[in-house]
């Protein structure tokens, strides 16, 4: 009986303290405006450093005080969108542009411009900071722009006379690009023990291959600038014509539709194949990783791995299209919920955004993504870390022009077309191209069921017909 | 004998501890009751409202049947119910079939023996969707050098385009939920197994009844009733079936393995459409309880549960 009375005192008594101890931190907290932000693993080591830099930022601003909350890559996005639509999001999250849409659609997205200084908005690259604009309203800072182009093995490319530096400069077309990946193709008997490119298509992988290559078409945007729907151009058919022609002429894998993106990296590691797609600059650290492996006898390299030179190539340029590339934009987007915050607690908003996409920070993560920073401050701050040793200049090169590529954003398209074209994108492209790709739908039967779709949801004067 | 005023006062007390006894059986059922409004009723009311709603975080509309008129409207959503069905059909008397055959084999065994078979095949029930999946796209790995592409060039077949192809796609899609989902079902089967009584057999015995006559005789009207329960449950896990179709083919090849599962899923969770996602869930679940219904008058008139 004394123990249980003893027991029941010390429960009272913790809860007692947690009571005290809850509202002095809360008013401690009350103090300070606090700033939320949903953050993945941005880099291999974004997460660790994640805690210094929110420690340093809140040191420099004793009013404000930023809380993160950290996801993986595969639940963040679920996460916020789950947050958005319960009404309660963070404040910041970091997120994929071409989610951006979806967000201001959602009516949760802020629109920063009236609470940003000038002087951040113009710390940044303007092309890639429209990356975070939608009609009027800009709702967020980029982190980085991130080249999604090929990349080939180098011994490779050289044994099938492939001058891979030119390419990297000048680029090449389609024709050029077919014959080189032909000539790219070893076989053993009737068996291919090489091929001359391969792309990851899984599933919805399959997206990638479709949106990385038809920019380079002559379809640079869903939405030509009358906001018609461009798809629909007759330029589609020849593209998905061209891209079919190298499946039947044995370069690329008859089973492209089901090689997920490790399978696709897994081959190029295995010198199963010349050239190997998506393709993205940080795959020169991780080829390089694995050839450290395999000169130590590392048990953890890949199995029957070979040592591979990383060579950062562009896609070709399809009849009718120009050089372009397809830049994956990713940044701090800025959220409200039903809170309704004041105009100072939006302004702190911004400034943490602002914060966290700029100076240190993006220098930091863009080197070690391998990618180069898209604002000022940024730059200034990388050219102070000590360079990356043994990284491939001409890929840095490479990679520099092609930013110089990267497509323009397109705030000027409403987001409620943005979403029917993304719907076409998910029911009809993907699904049809996936057919494409297993030889199941011509490249006719595809463009129709484009056509149809758009049709329906545009409009036949909504879409381009040439 | 009582006097009148005692059976009163006995019957009172008893009215009292009727009262009493049925307070705590009230306080008892309150908690999974509580559960059950919170977690089923309530969602279920408030998907039915939202339904009629076009759903938006700070400013949901009223649309009436708009997302239901979509919802008919939309090829894909009839392309999902058809894959759905398909899958369902071949999918749930598959793996009845198989779980009820093994189950037969593995009760001759002794205790010890059967409680490693059924450790065995039940496995792949405690293991992560995620997982399975990544050991299911080993196995189906389209390249000649996939472990079933070579099981297959030992009898002279061509290598298979597994998941990438609409032909093969489904089908690979319900051999993986077949071999998943064995396990419990051939738990349950043993379970009804066991519970017939061994004088059954004995007479049959007498009569000179061979095995599969015992089986067909015996056996089977004995585990009728947990034959329906699995049968019906199969088909409501089979019209919702998502995680395989999401993990596996995220829908594709062209559509051939889009699950009305996953079509609300994507109307929800990535466009945001909540509003037709709760519509085609309903309907969806108008579906599941006339199969149910219709289960039940077909092949449950002698079974009580």
């Amino acid at each position: 009986m004394k123990g249980k009375k003893l027991w029941g005192f010390g429960m009272a008594a913790v809860m007692l303290a947690s009571m005290f101890t809850g509202k002095i931190s809360a008013e401690a907290s009350g103090d300070k405006d606090v700033v939320t932000a949903l953050l993945p693993p941005v880099s291999a080591t974004y997460q660790d450093k994640i805690n210094s830099y929110v420690e340093a930022f809140n040191k420099e601003n004793p009013g404000i005080e930023i809380q993160v909350t950290t996801a993986s890559w595969e639940d963040v996005t679920q996460k916020l969108d789950v947050q958005v639509n319960a009404g309660s999001p963070p404040d910041i999250a970091f997120i994929g542009s071409d989610g951006l849409s979806k967000y201001v659609d959602s009516g949760m997205a802020v629109d920063i411009s009236k609470y940003a200084d000038e002087e951040m908005m113009a710390d940044f690259d303007q092309d890639i900071l429209n990356y975070f604009k939608n009609g009027d309203g800009m709702y967020g800072f980029p982190a980085y722009c991130e080249v999604q182009c090929i990349g080939g093995n180098r011994q490779f490319l050289e044994e099938a006379g492939i001058d891979w530096k030119k390419v990297q400069e000048e680029g090449w077309s389609y024709d050029e690009f077919r014959e080189a990946i032909n000539n790219g193709v070893v076989k053993d008997g009737d068996d291919v023990s090489r091929y001359g490119f391969l792309f990851a298509c899984a599933g919805v992988t399959a997206k990638d291959y479709f949106s990385i290559f038809v920019r380079n078409a002559g379809m640079p945007s869903a939405f030509d600038k009358d906001l018609k729907y461009s798809y629909t151009s007759t330029k589609m058919l020849d593209f998905l014509t061209d891209l079919r022609a190298l499946i039947d002429d044995g370069a690329m894998p008859k089973e492209l539709g089901s090689i997920d993106a490790g399978k696709r990296w897994n081959m190029f590691l295995t010198g199963q194949t010349m050239i190997t797609g998506k393709g993205l600059s940080s795959f020169e650290k991780s080829a390089r990783d694995n050839n450290e492996k395999l000169k130590n006898s590392d048990s953890s390299a890949v199995e029957n791995s070979i040592e591979v030179d990383y060579i950062v190539l562009p896609v070709p340029v399809f009849d009718g299209g120009e050089q372009q590339a397809y830049g994956a934009v990713d940044g701090y987007i800025c959220l409200t919920g039903e809170r309704n915050p004041d105009e100072e607690h939006l302004k702190n908003v911004a400034k943490v955004a602002y914060y966290l996409a700029s100076g240190e920070r993006a220098a930091q993560t863009c080197q070690e993504l391998y990618l180069n920073p898209i604002c000022e401050s940024g730059r200034k701050a990388y050219d102070e870390l000590s360079p990356i040793e043994g990284k491939n200049e001409d890929n840095t090169k490479a990679v520099q022009t092609l930013l110089t590529q990267v497509g323009e954003a397109r705030p000027d398209i409403p987001a409620e077309l943005s979403a029917n074209a993304i719907k076409i994108e998910d029911e009809v492209i993907v699904p049809k191209f996936q057919g494409l790709l297993a030889g199941e739908v011509s490249p006719e039967e595809m463009y129709q069921a484009i056509k149809d779709a758009a049709y329906e949801r545009f409009g036949e004067d909504g879409c381009v017909n040439n | 004998m009582q006097y009148p005023l005692e059976r009163e006062k006995t019957m009172a007390n008893k009215k009292h501890k009727l009262k009493k006894d049925a307070l705590w059986g009230y306080v008892f059922i309150l908690v999974p009751l509580t559960t059950f409004i919170i977690f089923t009723l309530y969602p279920v009311i408030s998907a039915a409202i939202t339904s009629f709603q076009h759903y938006k975080p700070l400013k949901t509309t009223w649309v009436g049947f708009d997302n239901y008129v979509s919802t008919f409207k939309n090829a894909l959503f009839y392309k999902a119910l058809k894959n759905t069905l398909v899958y369902t059909v071949f999918a749930v008397p598959i793996s009845m079939f198989l779980s009820f055959s093994i189950s037969l084999f593995i009760l001759p065994f002794k205790k010890r023996v059967q409680t490693i078979f059924k450790a065995a095949f039940y496995l792949p029930a405690i293991a992560s969707g995620v997982a399975l999946s990544f050991v299911w796209k080993w196995i189906y790995d389209p390249m000649p050098t996939g472990l079933l592409n070579s099981i297959l060039h030992i009898f002279g077949i061509s290598s298979q385009n597994w998941l990438g192809s609409s032909k093969t796609a489904m089908a690979s899609l319900i051999i993986m939920a077949v071999f998943s989902g064995l396990g419990t079902s051939i738990i349950i089967y043993i379970a009804a197994l066991l519970g017939i009584d061994s004088t059954y057999y004995e007479a049959a015995d007498i009569d000179g009844a061979s095995f599969f006559q015992k089986v067909r005789y015996v056996v089977w009207p004995m585990v009728k009733p947990t034959t329906v329960f699995l049968a019906i449950t199969g088909v409501i896990n089979g019209f919702q079936s998502f995680q395989n179709a999401y993990l596996m083919t995220g829908g594709g090849p062209d559509n051939a393995t889009t699950m009305a599962g996953l079509l609300i899923f994507n109307r929800a969770f990535k466009y945001f459409e909540y509003g037709e996602a709760c519509a085609q869930a309903l309907i969806l679940a108008a579906i599941i309880a006339v199969f149910a219904v219709f289960q039940f008058k077909l092949s449950a008139n002698d079974v009580e549960y």
